[in-house]
């Protein structure tokens, strides 16, 4: 992939909500060959909101349709909630996305490719680390601010 | 003044077929004097029944009261007046009196009115089952309005799940082909599976394009080499690789984003794979114009040139683009450029409608 961080403030924990298996696993793979690690796959809303709780992971990517419908809304608000947790909408439905982004700092559109992931993750990386104005990746659309 | 006899006018007025009457506007109250048998018949009331009673005694609880006072007032003004009155017959039953009201006046002045009447009963009947029928209509267009919006509605909200799922469904392809590739040791096996999940990302890129905007049957191809290239920037050292792209913004119709996505893709990857071997810096433009018969798209790159590249034993990609071409009946045209090489691909273009 290439544009894999090594620096240690670039390792990320990142928690994945999203209730397709296949997904879920290739992206647990690319997020491991990209240097970051996964905390857990959550599937349902019940499941991200207490995983989020007990891991306070660096990133959140979240699905906006889980196994118990378009929780990933409600999601996204709980986990961001946290300050320490960085939300990341990845969804083939950004219409269903409300105004204020319900506290994500952007969207990933599915079908994503694994460039556009790897560049958003140095993205948030170097935002979370306070780096100046990182130019935003491209493929990522940004919350308005 | 000479005319008819007055002997032969009175009887045309007594057997004419127009109701009509006289009241004495000098007797108190302005009372019926004559009326003739028409009047009799259309009211049911004997002569003297009526003759020396003032002609209020038509009127009835449907009488309209604005109208009554506009009468009255004519009358005290000695003027003249048309009106449509209901009135009631002897029996009860009303009906649709329109009259013409003048005042006769003789050599001490004003004398008698005169009223000549028709009725009316069947046009405001008519009208009546006119604004019956009008708001029928009105009443069916409104709840076909209905239908017709609630199933737009779930039209446009069958395209959106319909959408979705084709844009999940394409998402766990991919990752499927990846996973694979993960698992297949380093070699022919595994690229082949790794561009196979780049060209569903190509496709999935076109399918990103459609839907996104209003209009689900036309997309812009301006804005999808724009997505296009964005994606694939993002995994170019862009100090060394860069893909450029001065595309026209030409409408095209949705059939032809997922031909164009791999044909663009095809010839794009396939030039940043040959075109540069080792450490070689490059570029590969992509330029589309329209002309006359459809559009004229051009992808050059500065690298080594067909000639010198080392010859892709399966070819497949040629073959797809060849294929894609075809589809889409145009013709493409491959040239040394030394540097590098030249695609140009004619493709023609119906007008959308």
């Amino acid at each position: 992939m290439g544009t894999g961080n090594a620096d240690a403030d670039a390792v990320l924990r990142i928690l994945v909500v999203e209730d397709e298996a296949l997904i879920a696993l290739e992206l647990e793979c690319l997020l491991d060959d990209l240097g970051h690690v996964t905390v857990g796959v959550a599937g349902n809303a019940t499941e991200a909101i207490a995983m989020g709780r007990s891991t306070a992971p660096d990133v959140a990517l979240v699905d906006i349709h889980l196994v118990d419908g378009p929780t990933g809304i409600e999601v996204a608000r709980a986990l961001s909630a946290d300050r320490r947790t960085t939300v990341v909408f990845m969804t083939a439905n950004a219409k269903r996305i409300p105004a204020d982004f319900a506290g994500a700092i952007g969207v990933i559109a599915k079908p994503y490719s694994e460039r556009v992931v790897a560049s958003t993750l140095d993205y948030v990386a170097d935002r979370r680390a306070g780096r100046d104005g990182p130019a935003c990746p491209d493929g990522f659309w940004p919350a308005p601010v | 003044m000479s005319g008819p006899p007055l002997a032969t006018l009175v009887d045309a007025f007594a057997s004419s077929p127009s109701p009509m009457v006289i009241t004495d506007a000098r007797a108190p109250d302005n009372p019926i004097a004559w009326a003739n048998v028409a009047f009799l018949n259309a009211t049911g009331y004997a002569a003297d029944e009526i003759v020396g009673r003032n002609c209020r005694m038509l009127q009835g609880p449907g009488t309209d009261r604005s109208t009554v006072q506009r009468i009255r007032a004519a009358v005290e003004a000695a003027e003249p007046i048309s009106v449509e009155l209901l009135n009631y017959r002897k029996d009860g039953t009303a009906f649709w009196n329109a009259m013409t009201i003048t005042p006769v006046r003789d050599a001490e002045g004003l004398a008698y009115f005169y009223a000549a009447q028709a009725d009316m009963t069947h046009v405001h009947q008519m009208e009546v089952s006119m604004r019956g029928t009008n708001d029928e209509l009105e009443r069916l267009v409104q709840a076909r309005t209905h239908d017709l919006t609630t199933a737009l509605e779930q039209k446009t909200a069958l395209l959106h799940e319909v959408d979705h799922r084709v844009k999940n469904n394409l998402q766990v392809i991919s990752s499927l082909m990846l996973l694979k590739a993960r698992r297949t040791p380093e070699g022919e096996a595994r690229d082949a599976l790794q561009s196979m999940a780049e060209r569903i990302g190509a496709l999935s890129t076109a399918h990103r394009m459609l839907y996104s905007e209003g209009d689900c049957t036309h997309f812009n191809l301006g804005d999808f080499a724009d997505e296009f290239l964005a994606d694939m920037n993002a995994g170019l050292d862009p100090e060394r690789r860069r893909v450029e792209a001065d595309v026209e913004p030409i409408a095209l119709t949705a059939a032809m984003a997922a031909p164009l996505a791999l044909l663009i893709h095809e010839l794009t990857a396939n030039a940043l794979r040959h075109a540069f071997p080792g450490e070689r810096e490059g570029r590969v433009s992509i330029t589309a114009r329209r002309t006359d018969a459809g559009m004229r798209m051009t992808i050059r790159d500065d690298g080594v040139g067909v000639a010198a590249a080392s010859p892709n034993p399966a070819g497949f990609g040629r073959n797809l683009v060849e294929m894609v071409v075809r589809q889409m009946r145009g013709t493409i045209a491959w040239t040394d450029a030394s540097p590098g090489t030249t695609v140009e691909i004619q493709i023609p273009i119906r007008q959308p409608a």
